[in-house]
C-alpha cells in the first residue's frame, strides 16, 4: 500500500510538471510586452531593451520556464500587474470563501446525491427513480448562473429567507457563515449532484444485482442495511471516482457562482484578472486549481482501497 | 456472471443481460413510431433542437428589429405587447436579441463538438496505434486534462481579443482530451479484437486497418461524446459572455444578454430571465438527445450510466 501510494504520488509529477509548462506558455505567449508596460511611455527602446535585461526576459524559452518554476516552487508566482501585490499574497486573502463555499457544496452535494441514487437505483423505473433521473438531467443542463438567478430571487429577493449577495467570514460566528453560502452551494452543486447521483445509481445497479445481496435479503436483513451498508460500500469505488473528477465541474463552476453571488473568492480574482489583463494572476490562480484538481485526484486513488480492500497493488 | 465474485474487478462484466437490447435494432430504425416510442428522449430532444436551430436560422423573419439597435428613451421597459421580452438598458429589443443569441450558442456548440471529434479522433488513433509516440501524447492530455475545463478555456480567452472563433478555438482546446483518451481507448480494445488480428496476420496496411476496422467501431461512442460536449461548449461559452470573457459585446449571445442584464437583475428580473430560459432549454435538448443516442447505440454503456 506504502510503495504503490508512493509510486502513485510521484507519477503525478510529470503531469503537473505538463501542467505548469502549459500554465507558463499561456503568460508567454500573452500578448504586449511587460518590458514596454513597466517601462512607461516616455522610454526610449534603450530603456525598454535595458529592463528587459534586467528582468531576464531576454533569455531562452527554456531558461525562463525552468527559473519560473523554480520560483513556483518556493511559493513565489510573481507579481500582479495591476495592484503590483505579490500574486501568493492576493491568492491568500482570498482562499477562504473559496475553499469554505466548495466544501459546504460538496458536503451538500454528498448528502443529497447519494441517497438520491440508493433509492432511484432500489426502486429503478418507477416514479422516485425517473423523478430522480429528471432532475439529474436538469442539473446537467441548467448552467450554475442561471440556477443561482434563481435561487437568488426566489429565496432571497421574495422571501428573504438568505442574503441576496455577499461572504461573512467565518470569524464572525458560523450562522451568519452559513446562511450566506446555502444558496451559492445549491446552485453550484446542481451539476455535481446529477454526476454522483448518476453514477451512484448505476454502480448500485450493478451491485443490486450480485448474488450476496440475494443472500443478505435472504437470511431476513432488512432493507436498509442493505442499501447503505452491503451495498454501498461495495458501489463506492466508482462513486469516488466520479467524485474526484466532478471537482472540475466544481472548480470551474465557483468561478461563476463567485460573480452572481459577490463573494469574494478566487473565482472573484479570476474574473477581474481577466478583465485587467492581469496574466500573473491568471496564471497562478489556474496552476492551484489544477493543483489542487490533481491532488483530489490522487486522494481518490489512494481512498479506492480503503473501499475496497479486494484492490491491491 | 460467476466469474465476476472472485475478480477484484472495480466494475464487473454485465454480457449477458444487454445482449436482447442489441438484437432487435436494426429493424426498429425503419418504424418511426416504434422509435419515438422506444426512444422517447431522442425524439423530444431532437425536437426541441430543430426549433432552436429553426430560431436561429429564421431570426430576423420571426418578428425581430435590429437586435442591437439603441433606443435610450425606451430603456428597461418590462415586456409588453410591442416588446414581448422587454427592452434592456439600452432600449434594445430582449426579444430579438435572443432569437439572435440562438445562432451562437448552437454555432459554438456544433463547432466544438465536430472540431474536438475530429482533432480528439486524430490524437486517439495517433496514440493508439503509433506505440512511441502514446506515452508523450497522453502526459500532454493528462497535463490539459488536469486544468479545469472552463479555466483552461478562460485563461485562453485571456490572451486573445474576444471573438466567436476565439471562443470556439479555446472551448475546442479544453475540450480535445477527453476525446483522444476516449479514443485511444476504444483503439486499444479494439487491436485485440479477432476481425483486426486476422486483418493484420493478412497483411493489411495500419492506415487500413484503422480507416476499416477501427474507425467505424468509434463512431457509436464518438457521437455519444460529441452530443455531450456540444452541451457543455455551449454552456462554457455563455459562462464567458458573462464573465466578459467570451463573444463581444456587439454579438448578442444568450451569455451577453445576461451579462449585461445582471446590473439590474434585483429590479429587471426579465432580461436576465429569457435568456437563461432559451440556453436551459437548448442544453437540455442537446443532453435528452446524447442520453437517448446513448441508449440507442451503446446499450451496454446505457446501463453502466
Amino acid at each position: 500500500m506504502l510503495r504503490y501510494a508512493a509510486r502513485r504520488i510521484v507519477a503525478t509529477i510529470p503531469v503537473m510538471l505538463i501542467v505548469a509548462l502549459i500554465v507558463f506558455s499561456l503568460l508567454y505567449l500573452a500578448p504586449g510586452d511587460p518590458a514596454a508596460i513597466i517601462a512607461g511611455d516616455q522610454a526610449t527602446p534603450a530603456d525598454v531593451e535595458r529592463i528587459r535585461e534586467s528582468l531576464g526576459l531576454d533569455r531562452p524559452y527554456v531558461v525562463r520556464f525552468a527559473d519560473w518554476l523554480w520560483h513556483v516552487m518556493q511559493g513565489d508566482l510573481g507579481v500582479s500587474i495591476f495592484t503590483n501585490l505579490p500574486v501568493t499574497k492576493m491568492i491568500a486573502q482570498r482562499v477562504q470563501p473559496t475553499v469554505s463555499l466548495m466544501t459546504t457544496t460538496l458536503l451538500l452535494s454528498l448528502v443529497i446525491a447519494i441517497p438520491m441514487g440508493v433509492v432511484a437505483a432500489w426502486r429503478q423505473g418507477r416514479i422516485v427513480d425517473r423523478a430522480a433521473m429528471v432532475l439529474a438531467v436538469l442539473g446537467f443542463s441548467v448552467p450554475v448562473f442561471v440556477v443561482g438567478y434563481l435561487l437568488a430571487y426566489i429565496f432571497a429577493l421574495q422571501l428573504d429567507w438568505f442574503p441576496v449577495e455577499g461572504y461573512t467570514p467565518i470569524q464572525d460566528g458560523f450562522w451568519p457563515w452559513l446562511s450566506g453560502l446555502i444558496l451559492p452551494s445549491v446552485a453550484l452543486g446542481g451539476i455535481y449532484v446529477a454526476l454522483i447521483a448518476r453514477i451512484t445509481r448505476a454502480s448500485m445497479l450493478e451491485v443490486l444485482s450480485q448474488d450476496y445481496i440475494r443472500t443478505a435479503r435472504a437470511k431476513g436483513l432488512s432493507e436498509r442495511p442493505i442499501l447503505f451498508v452491503h451495498a454501498l460500500k461495495n458501489a463506492a469505488v466508482p462513486i469516488v471516482t466520479v467524485v474526484g473528477l466532478g471537482f472540475a465541474a466544481l472548480i470551474g463552476g465557483a468561478v461563476v457562482t463567485e460573480s452572481v453571488f459577490a463573494i469574494p473568492g478566487l473565482g472573484r480574482l479570476t474574473v477581474d484578472a481577466i478583465l485587467r489583463r492581469d496574466y500573473p494572476v491568471i496564471q497562478g490562480v489556474v496552476l492551484l486549481f489544477s493543483f489542487v484538481y490533481v491532488l483530489v485526484n490522487l486522494i481518490v486513488d489512494l481512498l479506492y482501497t480503503v473501499f475496497d480492500p479486494r484492490i491491491r497493488y | 456472471m460467476s466469474a465476476t465474485t472472485d475478480t477484484p474487478a472495480v466494475r464487473p462484466a454485465h454480457a449477458a443481460p444487454a445482449l436482447p437490447a442489441v438484437l432487435p435494432e436494426p429493424r426498429q430504425r425503419s418504424r418511426v413510431g416504434r422509435f419515438v416510442v422506444r426512444h422517447p428522449t431522442i425524439v423530444i430532444g431532437g425536437a426541441l433542437l430543430l426549433a432552436m436551430l429553426f430560431i436561429a436560422v429564421a431570426a430576423p423573419w420571426l418578428g425581430t428589429v435590429d437586435p442591437t439597435a439603441l433606443a435610450p428613451a425606451k430603456r428597461t421597459r418590462p415586456p409588453s405587447a410591442q416588446y414581448w421580452f422587454g427592452t434592456d438598458m439600452l432600449g434594445r429589443d430582449v426579444y430579438s436579441r435572443v432569437m439572435y443569441g440562438a445562432r451562437v450558442s448552437l454555432l459554438v456548440g456544433f463547432a466544438v463538438a465536430a472540431l474536438s471529434s475530429a482533432i480528439g479522433l486524430l490524437i486517439g488513433l495517433t496514440a493508439g496505434f503509433v506505440r512511441w509516440a502514446d506515452g508523450l501524447i497522453m502526459r500532454c492530455m493528462d497535463g490539459l486534462m488536469s486544468i479545469p475545463p472552463i479555466l483552461l478555456a478562460v485563461a485562453l480567452m485571456a490572451l486573445t481579443r474576444g471573438s466567436v472563433q476565439n471562443v470556439i478555438m479555446a472551448i475546442t482546446l479544453a475540450e480535445t482530451p477527453r476525446v483522444a483518451r476516449l479514443v485511444r481507448g476504444l483503439v486499444l480494445s479494439l487491436r485485440d479484437q479477432p476481425y483486426v488480428e486476422a486483418a493484420i496476420a493478412a497483411g493489411t496496411r495500419l492506415p487500413r486497418i484503422a480507416v476499416r476496422h477501427i474507425l467505424p467501431n468509434t463512431t457509436a461512442p464518438l457521437t455519444v461524446q460529441a452530443t455531450y460536449i456540444c452541451a457543455s461548449a455551449m454552456i462554457t461559452e455563455a459562462i464567458l459572455s458573462f464573465i466578459g470573457a467570451g463573444t463581444p459585446p456587439t454579438i448578442p449571445s444568450w451569455g451577453n444578454i445576461m451579462a449585461e442584464g445582471r446590473a439590474l437583475w434585483e429590479v429587471k428580473p426579465y432580461i436576465v430571465f429569457f435568456p437563461a430560459v432559451f440556453l436551459s432549454i437548448t442544453v437540455l435538448a442537446v443532453n435528452l438527445m446524447g442520453d437517448g443516442l446513448r441508449d440507442a447505440l451503446d446499450p451496454r454503456l446505457a446501463k453502466r450510466l
